[in-house]
C-alpha cells in the first residue's frame, strides 16, 4: 500500500494544523451586533487568514504548472479525444459512485449507475465511450462528502485544501474516505500497478483543471475579491449537489481552484 | 330554499375565485417564460452579434440590463445590511459602479458568443410575487449550463431579480464577495467603492488591450 498511505493523510493534517496556528484565525464580530455575527455564522470561515495563505499558494501552483498543463491539454487533445478521456473516468469512477447512491439510499440512481456501467464497459470498450448517456441514462456524480452530508454531518468551518482547493471537514473526510476505498485504485495497489494509480490522478486532474478553465478565468476577472466569490460558489454549488438538483446534475461541480481529484497528489 | 341556493351561490364562487387565482398564477407563469425567452432572444440578436464595436455592444447591453433587471433591489439585496449603513450618496454610486461591472462582464461574455441556445424547461411561482424560471443554456459539444432566473412582476411586465447558475446565485455571491471587502477596509462602504473603481478600470483596460 505504497501509493495511497493513512499515514501521510494524518502527516499532511499534522502540518496544515501546524501552518493554521502560524497564520491565525480570523476574529469574530462582537457578541452584539446580530447581524455580524449572523453573517460570521453563515460565511463559517475562521480559518480564513490561513485559507488565504493557502489559496494563494494554490494559485502559484496553478498558474506555475496546473494551469499550462491544462491549457495545453485542450490544446493538443481535440474535443473528441478529451470526450473519451472524460468518459473512461467517469467509467472509472462507478463503484465509487454506486456505492455513494446506495449508501444515500437512492435504489433508483443506484440501478442506473450499475446499468450505465456494465453497459458502458461492454459496449462502450472499457468505459471510452458513454452510450448509457446517449440511451438516456446520464452520469450523475456522487461523493462521500455528499453522503455523509446526506446523513446529516454538517460541513463544517470553511477549508482550503493545499493543491486541491475549496473544502470543508465533512468534504475532506469524503476525499480521504474514497482515496481509500476505491475499488479500482485497491486492485491496482495490489497487482502492484501503482503507475496506473498516479496516471489516473494526474489525467483525472488535468481532465478537471481543463473543465474549468474558462469559469474560473471568468470568475477571477469579474470578482473584487476572488478567495471570497470561490468560497461562496464552492458552499452554493456543494449545497445544489447535495440536493441532486435534477438540472444541476449533468455538470460536475464549479468548485475547485486547482486540479486534482483524490488526495493522492499531496502526498 | 333561499340559504341552500346561497350555498351553492357561495360555493360555485369560491370555486371560481380560486380556480380565477389558479389561472392567473399559470398566466403570471406563462408570461415570466415569455419575458425570459424574449430577453434570450433579444440579447441574441443585438448584443451577440459580431459586427459591432465594443463600446456599441457595451451600450446595447446596458439598455438591455437597465430594461429588464431590477438594479435597485439586486443593490439591496447584494449590499445587504452595510444599504442601510450606506449614505445616499454611497447608494447611488454603488448602483452606478455595479451597473457599470454588470456591462462590462456581460458584454465580454456575448462579444465571445458562439451559437448557446436558451430552452426554458419549467415555470414555478416563488413566493407571492417572484417566478422561478428554470432554462438551459445550450452549448455545442458541450454539457449545458442549467440558469434559473428568479423574476419579479413590475407593472405590466418583468424583472430579474437574480440569476442562478448551477445552482449558484450571483446575488448571493455578490453579496458574500462584497461583504468580505468591506470588512477588510474596515466595515467602509468607501472602502468597497474604491475597489469597484478599481475594478472597472482594470476590467476596461482589458476591453481595450483586446481589441
Amino acid at each position: 500500500m505504497t501509493a495511497f498511505h493513512p499515514r501521510s493523510v494524518a502527516r499532511l493534517a499534522a502540518s496544515m494544523f501546524a501552518l493554521a496556528l502560524v497564520a491565525g484565525c480570523a476574529t469574530p464580530p462582537p457578541a452584539d451586533d446580530k447581524e455580524a455575527v449572523a453573517e460570521w455564522e453563515q460565511i463559517n470561515d475562521p480559518l480564513e487568514p490561513t485559507n488565504r495563505a493557502i489559496f494563494e499558494f494554490n494559485q502559484a501552483v496553478d498558474k506555475a504548472i496546473l494551469k499550462p498543463l491544462a491549457q495545453g491539454y485542450r490544446a493538443a487533445v481535440p474535443q473528441f479525444g478529451r470526450d473519451r478521456v472524460r468518459d473512461f473516468l467517469n467509467n472509472l469512477r462507478s463503484p465509487i459512485v454506486f456505492a455513494n447512491d446506495v449508501l444515500q439510499g437512492e435504489p433508483d440512481r443506484a440501478v442506473q449507475t450499475a446499468m450505465r456501467f456494465a453497459f458502458n464497459t461492454g459496449f462502450g470498450i472499457g468505459g471510452l465511450f458513454d452510450l448509457a448517456s446517449e440511451g438516456g441514462i446520464p452520469f450523475h456524480e456522487e461523493d462521500f462528502g455528499q453522503t455523509f452530508a446526506v446523513w446529516g454531518v454538517p460541513d463544517g468551518p470553511y477549508l482550503v485544501l493545499p493543491i486541491l482547493g475549496p473544502s470543508n471537514p465533512r468534504d475532506t473526510a469524503g476525499l480521504a474516505t474514497e482515496w481509500l476505498a476505491d475499488p479500482v485504485n485497491i486492485w491496482w495497489d495490489n497487482t502492484g500497478a501503482e503507475w496506473a494509480i498516479w496516471t489516473r490522478t494526474g489525467v483525472a486532474g488535468v481532465d478537471k483543471r481543463e473543465r474549468f478553465l474558462d469559469p474560473l478565468d471568468e470568475v477571477e476577472r469579474t470578482s473584487l475579491d476572488f478567495y471570497a466569490a470561490v468560497r461562496s460558489l464552492y458552499k452554493q454549488r456543494r449545497e445544489a449537489e447535495i440536493r441532486n438538483d435534477k438540472v444541476v446534475d449533468k455538470v460536475p461541480a464549479a468548485s475547485v481552484s486547482s486540479a486534482g481529484e483524490p488526495a493522492q497528489e499531496s502526498n | 330554499m333561499l340559504s341552500r341556493r346561497t350555498l351553492i351561490v357561495a360555493v360555485a364562487a369560491a370555486a371560481f375565485a380560486v380556480l380565477g387565482g389558479a389561472a392567473k398564477a399559470d398566466a403570471r407563469q406563462d408570461a415570466a417564460r415569455a419575458f425570459i425567452e424574449k430577453l434570450a432572444d433579444t440579447a441574441m440578436t443585438t448584443v451577440a452579434v459580431k459586427d459591432i464595436d465594443d463600446a456599441e455592444r457595451n451600450r446595447r447591453f446596458r439598455t438591455l440590463f437597465v430594461e429588464s433587471f431590477d438594479l435597485a433591489e439586486i443593490g439591496k439585496l447584494v449590499l445587504g445590511r452595510y444599504w442601510r449603513i450606506a449614505t445616499p450618496a454611497q447608494q447611488q454610486e454603488f448602483l452606478k459602479l455595479f451597473e457599470e461591472i454588470q456591462v462590462l462582464t456581460w458584454a465580454k461574455r456575448f462579444k465571445d458568443y458562439s451559437g448557446e441556445t436558451l430552452d426554458v424547461v419549467a415555470v414555478h411561482p416563488d413566493g407571492e410575487l417572484n417566478v422561478s424560471v428554470d432554462s438551459l443554456i445550450r452549448r455545442q459539444k458541450m454539457d449545458p449550463i442549467a440558469v434559473t432566473w428568479l423574476v419579479r412582476k413590475s407593472g405590466e411586465g418583468f424583472r430579474v431579480l437574480d440569476i442562478k447558475v448551477e445552482g449558484a446565485s450571483m446575488a448571493f455571491t455578490h453579496r458574500s464577495e462584497y461583504t468580505s471587502v468591506i470588512q477588510a477596509s474596515g466595515g467602509q462602504v468607501e472602502g468597497l467603492l474604491g475597489a469597484m473603481r478599481r475594478k472597472i478600470g482594470q476590467m476596461q483596460a482589458e476591453q481595450s488591450a483586446a481589441r
